[in-house]
């Protein structure tokens, strides 16, 4: 089976999206001419034109504004913005309009919100955000999260086909990093299903987009010592596949939920509440979050170190878990 | 190996003027392993006479002060050494040890005066198996009991295969007399015994004696016996009929399905089928449990009763296989037992005995209500019963369906 | 590039003929005119009987301006209305007992209850339904014309916004790609002169609102608002070229709000004088007299319309009045919408 970067899974996925059915279109800033801020939609514009690839003037509002009207006469946008970061200039559309159209009149939006999220590398507070969260909680919208090219590939076919508005938030620092196996023909991944990456039986972890990979190197410290963590890789937040989450915790009674987002208010807040409501009996100790601290992104690495959670934050995490 | 760190005992001070107290009694050895709480010595104040619990688990690294010897309140009286590992058990006496100076001690994270910590799950565990958590190690956090402690502690009790952690109490010094043999009570032994003492003490046990005429039960299985056996492996009992007349009476007489929590009763939508079985030729006993058995018929029944019997007798059942039984049935009868009073598995109410099967004259009616002797095959069925919520109504209502069930089993019936 | 330009009233001049228009249309359009008042008129006497929760709009005055442009609509072109724009929808055929129901909170409401006043459409009719956040709608209706273009459709997308929603950003933003794009979308600004208690002067520094289309590329122009022949003349023209390939139009109708910015504002603020001048300006009157003028609909023909209407929005009343109230326990239904297909993992 073909290896591909995580990049290339979703350009592929695009393409073929694109080939697969002709209501399927791109609409962002620099994806036609430039092919994309990060080269992800290179080639699409030679292959399939000016009215399928569609470079946007700069105006969010009117990319997401632009999917949700033609999503709404029956086309297939996959729209993007170069940055999740300036996701918050399309906030109403997505809000207001988007979210709120099937509930109120029964029209489906069947929109793809392609962002660039996550930071890592000095980006600072306006290119590095995840701000995956703060639209969990917005009744109407999707959430998904792909963490591998196996799974963006076919969580990006899903979103094609769910007929409601999905934000898809690609981990910019994993476009090139990481490699894996990706067929070449079509193929979906249910939302709300999640991955498990390891089995474990002494602590469970729940995390998801880049800091899988954090989460991986911390349990690989943790096992030489003896604690074997499972670790979920939830995929998608919106929805999230609680029934594994659950029985994972039936199996360890020890929680760790892992994000890139910040603290307060982040979906592992939520993951906790759902689990000390529906597992109470099941726990062995405190639920612990991982996660940012309640800052903007810095920018200097040094700063930028101590904001994003780092494998010895989740390693010792998870030991004092185990140990509780 | 992990850093061994020290945890100084001190004389308490068990008074606002108390200053100083007596060593009465060291309950542990020098050498021995201590756990976090575990009595460790009594002593004698102006106040008060008390024991002493262990600030911590580890070794007892050497006795400071000695039986009989006044201290200060504060004073080291003792050194625990944390980490590492055990030394060989030694049989010997305590013997006094010149003081060790103790190495920087590191600070112990203070334990709670009270109970410690018990957590949600280790709390549910404990109540769902009647585990009393002071009897209990705890490995987590501050000497509490984790998940896996108690987990341990029932599969402990509850299966022959128990890994010793704790060393034996060194053997009473009295000579034994000529002719008596001293042997340590194995820890199922131990766990039989502390779970039939507290539960005479816990229910209220009542018995009831129901005599049975199998003759339709010994025909349907001596036409049923060859084809389970070739068919599916599976020999069929007469254990296998009564269980499934037990699931089905069960569902008319739910409260024999229950428990007694507290002020509170919880009744069981299924029914976790205990089956005792004797193991280690008559000195041990297991009972594990047949989970959800109101969804078996008499060949699921028959095979699953097989199943635990045998894993029990060799050793190949898991901590799960002993916890969360609803209802025992025991099967004495084999060995030609005609009457039982068996003791209720806690914390279920009730436990269904077998006993033998006996051909009897017995004296049948005919339509005109003319009497004659005939001769059947009838088998007795006790069932202990705690009083506490089962009243005798309702208990004999329940045998007397059973009975029924038996006597009228149907060719038809699976 | 044209710039915006002031059109003439058609109320004077015997052309209807050449915007195609023949008598029953005419008179299909003064009944629609009528509905829409009369459902608002009603509306009012409902809401302060309590039978309508929450607050409650009307675009009087507006009438010729929503039925005007509508009236220039195929049946394939789509839009967004606004609240002002209640005749919009009475043109496109939602028939008045459902608006009545949406009114009041009912099952038979287009929006089931889950929304309120005019916040409905039927995307059968390819309307959409609006928001409050204004003019949340206009790249939403820009996004219409986007399909269109990229299917290559002859269809027409027509968006509606206020003189105060023109002050935001999404307006800027939707007008610009519209005409960077040339996308056939025609811009309809109901200016109806005040924003709440805000005049124009307060709301925007340019002379007339359609001024600003030519800083995206496009045509401009302010009609008569209260002349719907003369609305109908700009819009159908505009709604042509869109699809003629010639890309937006700005259509500024010009009105006065005729009534506060909702039904518990008495508007105070806006002088007296203003609203008498506008008054004697009527559509409904206006065009009544030009219809008795030029297509000699004497006072039996129209007063017998009018009855009808009357007996209409009676009839439209009772069998809102019996709709159901929406069931609570499907409350969370519908927040999402359903896969055609059931989502299987198709994993290779």
């Amino acid at each position: 089976m073909p290896e591909k970067t995580y990049l290339q899974a979703i350009s592929d996925g695009l393409r073929q999206e694109m080939h697969r059915d002709e209501r399927v279109f791109v609409l962002g800033e620099d994806v036609g001419v430039y092919g994309g801020a990060f080269k992800v939609t290179v080639g699409l514009l030679e292959e399939f034109g000016p009215w399928r690839v569609i470079d946007a003037p700069l105006s969010e509002i009117a990319i997401v504004g632009g999917a949700t009207g033609s999503a709404l006469m029956g086309l297939r946008p996959i729209a993007e913005l170069q940055f999740s970061d300036f996701v918050s200039c399309a906030w109403d559309q997505l809000v207001t309009v988007a979210a709120k159209q099937h509930f109120r009149a029964g029209t489906p939006v069947p929109m793809v919100l392609r962002l660039p999220s996550g930071g890592g590398f000095s980006g600072g507070p306006f290119h590095s955000q995840s701000p995956e969260s703060a639209f969990t909680h917005v009744p109407g919208l999707k959430v998904v999260c792909p963490a591998t090219p196996h799974d963006a590939k076919g969580l990006l076919a899903t979103a094609v086909d769910d007929p409601n508005p999905v934000l898809y938030f690609e981990h910019k620092h994993l476009y090139r990093r990481i490699k894996g196996e990706v067929p070449d023909e079509r193929y979906t991944i249910p939302f709300g299903k999640a991955r498990i990456e390891r089995a474990g039986d002494d602590v469970t972890l729940v995390t998801w987009g880049a800091m899988v990979y954090t989460a991986a190197e911390a349990a690989d410290e943790l096992q030489a010592g003896g604690v074997s963590v499972e670790i979920i890789d939830l995929r998608t937040l919106q929805p999230w596949d609680k029934q594994a989450v659950l029985e994972s915790v039936a199996k360890t009674s020890k929680l760790l939920i892992l994000h890139e987002d910040t603290r307060t208010s982040g979906f592992g807040a939520e993951i906790a509440a759902q689990v000390v409501e529906e597992a109470f009996e099941q726990l062995d100790a405190p639920i612990r979050r991982v996660a940012a601290p309640d800052t903007p992104i810095p920018f200097s690495p040094q700063l930028e170190k101590a904001y994003i959670p780092q494998v010895e934050d989740v390693a010792s995490a998870l030991r004092e878990l185990a140990a509780y | 190996m992990a850093t061994q760190t020290q945890i100084e005992v001190v004389m308490p001070q068990m008074g606002v003027s108390v200053s100083e107290g007596t060593i009465v009694k060291w309950l542990k050895r020098e050498g021995q392993r201590v756990l976090a709480d575990e009595p460790l010595l009594e002593i004698s104040t102006d106040k008060v006479d008390t024991e002493v619990p262990s600030p911590g688990d580890g070794i007892l690294g050497s006795i400071v002060t000695l039986e009989g010897e006044t201290v200060a309140v504060g004073t080291t009286i003792a050194l625990i050494t944390t980490g590492g590992e055990a030394p060989a058990e030694q049989e010997s006496e305590s013997t006094t040890t010149a003081p060790i100076p103790p190495a920087s001690p590191e600070p112990v994270a203070a334990l709670p005066a009270d109970r410690a910590f018990v957590s949600p799950v280790v709390a549910r565990i404990a109540a769902e198996h009647s585990v009393d958590l002071e009897r209990v190690s705890g490995s987590g956090h501050g000497g509490r009991v984790t998940k896996k402690d108690v987990l341990a502690h029932i599969a402990a009790a509850t299966t022959p295969v128990a890994a010793a952690n704790e060393p034996l109490p060194a053997p009473v010094t009295s000579a034994p007399s000529s002719g008596d043999r001293l042997e340590p009570m194995s820890q199922m032994r131990r766990s039989i015994a502390e779970h039939m003492r507290r539960s005479l003490d816990t229910a209220a046990h009542a018995t009831t004696v129901f005599e049975v005429d199998m003759s339709n039960v010994v025909a349907i299985r001596a036409r049923l016996k060859p084809e389970f056996l070739e068919r599916h492996a599976v020999r069929l009992t007469y254990l296998a009929f009564v269980a499934r007349a037990t699931v089905e009476a069960l569902r008319n007489w739910p409260w024999l399905n229950a428990e007694i929590r507290g002020q509170e009763i919880v009744t069981h939508s299924y029914i976790n089928l205990c089956i005792a079985v004797a193991v280690d030729g008559g000195k041990g006993l297991v009972v594990p449990a047949i989970r959800n058995a109101e969804g078996l018929n008499l060949l699921g029944m028959a095979r699953a009763i097989q199943d635990v019997a045998e894993r029990a007798r060799s050793k190949q059942l898991t901590p799960e296989d002993v916890q969360g039984g609803t209802f025992t049935i025991t099967n004495p009868g084999g060995h030609g037992s005609i009457v039982g009073t068996p003791i209720i598995n806690q914390p279920q109410v009730a436990i269904l005995d077998t006993e033998a099967l006996v051909k009897r004259p017995v004296v049948i009616s005919d339509e005109k209500g003319v009497d004659a002797i005939s001769v059947r095959p009838i088998m007795n069925l006790c069932l202990s019963f705690d009083h506490r919520l089962i009243d005798g109504a309702y208990a004999v209502q329940f045998m007397a369906e059973i009975r029924r069930s038996l006597e009228s089993w149907g060719e038809e019936r699976y | 590039m044209a710039i915006a330009r002031d059109t003439e009233s058609l109320s004077s001049s015997l052309d209807a003929e050449q915007l195609g228009l023949d008598r029953a249309d005419l008179l299909g359009m003064y009944r629609d005119m009528l509905v829409t008042r009369g459902i608002e008129e009603r509306g009012h006497i409902l809401y302060k009987q309590g039978k309508i929760p929450g607050s409650f709009y009307t675009g009087r005055g507006n009438e010729a301006a929503a039925v005007g442009v509508a009236s220039a609509m195929q049946p394939e072109d789509a839009g967004t209305p606004l609240h002002r724009d209640m005749g919009v929808h009475v043109t496109r055929g939602v028939e008045p007992w459902r608006i009545l129901a949406q009114y009041m909170g009912r099952e038979d409401g287009p929006a089931r209850g889950r929304d309120g006043n005019v916040h409905m459409a039927l995307i059968e009719q390819n309307l959409v339904a609006m928001v409050s956040h204004l003019p949340a709608m206009m790249p939403v209706a820009v996004g219409l014309a986007l399909a269109f273009r990229i299917r290559n459709e002859r269809r027409v997308s027509v968006c509606w916004y206020g003189d105060g929603a023109a002050a935001r950003g999404d307006a800027h933003e939707a007008m610009n790609f519209a005409g960077v794009r040339r996308l056939p979308v025609v811009f309809v600004c109901d200016n109806n002169q005040y924003a709440y208690s805000t005049p124009p002067q307060l709301e925007y520094a340019c002379a007339n609102l359609a001024d600003r289309a030519a800083a995206y590329g496009f045509d401009g122009v302010v009609v008569d608002g209260t002349d719907i022949l003369a609305v109908y003349s700009e819009a159908k023209r505009a709604i042509e070229k869109a699809r003629q390939g010639g890309g937006p139009t700005l259509v500024e109708c010009l009105t006065l709000r005729m009534e506060g910015h909702a039904v518990h504002d008495d508007a105070f603020y806006v002088p007296r004088e203003l609203l008498e001048e506008w008054a004697k300006r009527d559509p409904i009157g206006r065009f009544r007299l030009w219809l008795g003028e030029h297509v000699q609909a004497g006072e039996a023909e129209l007063g017998e319309l009018e009855q009808q209407v009357k007996a209409l929005l009676a009839e439209a009343q009772k069998r809102a009045e019996s709709s159901p109230a929406p069931d609570p326990s499907e409350l969370e239904q519908g927040v999402y919408a359903e896969p055609e297909q059931p989502q299987e993992s198709t994993d290779a």
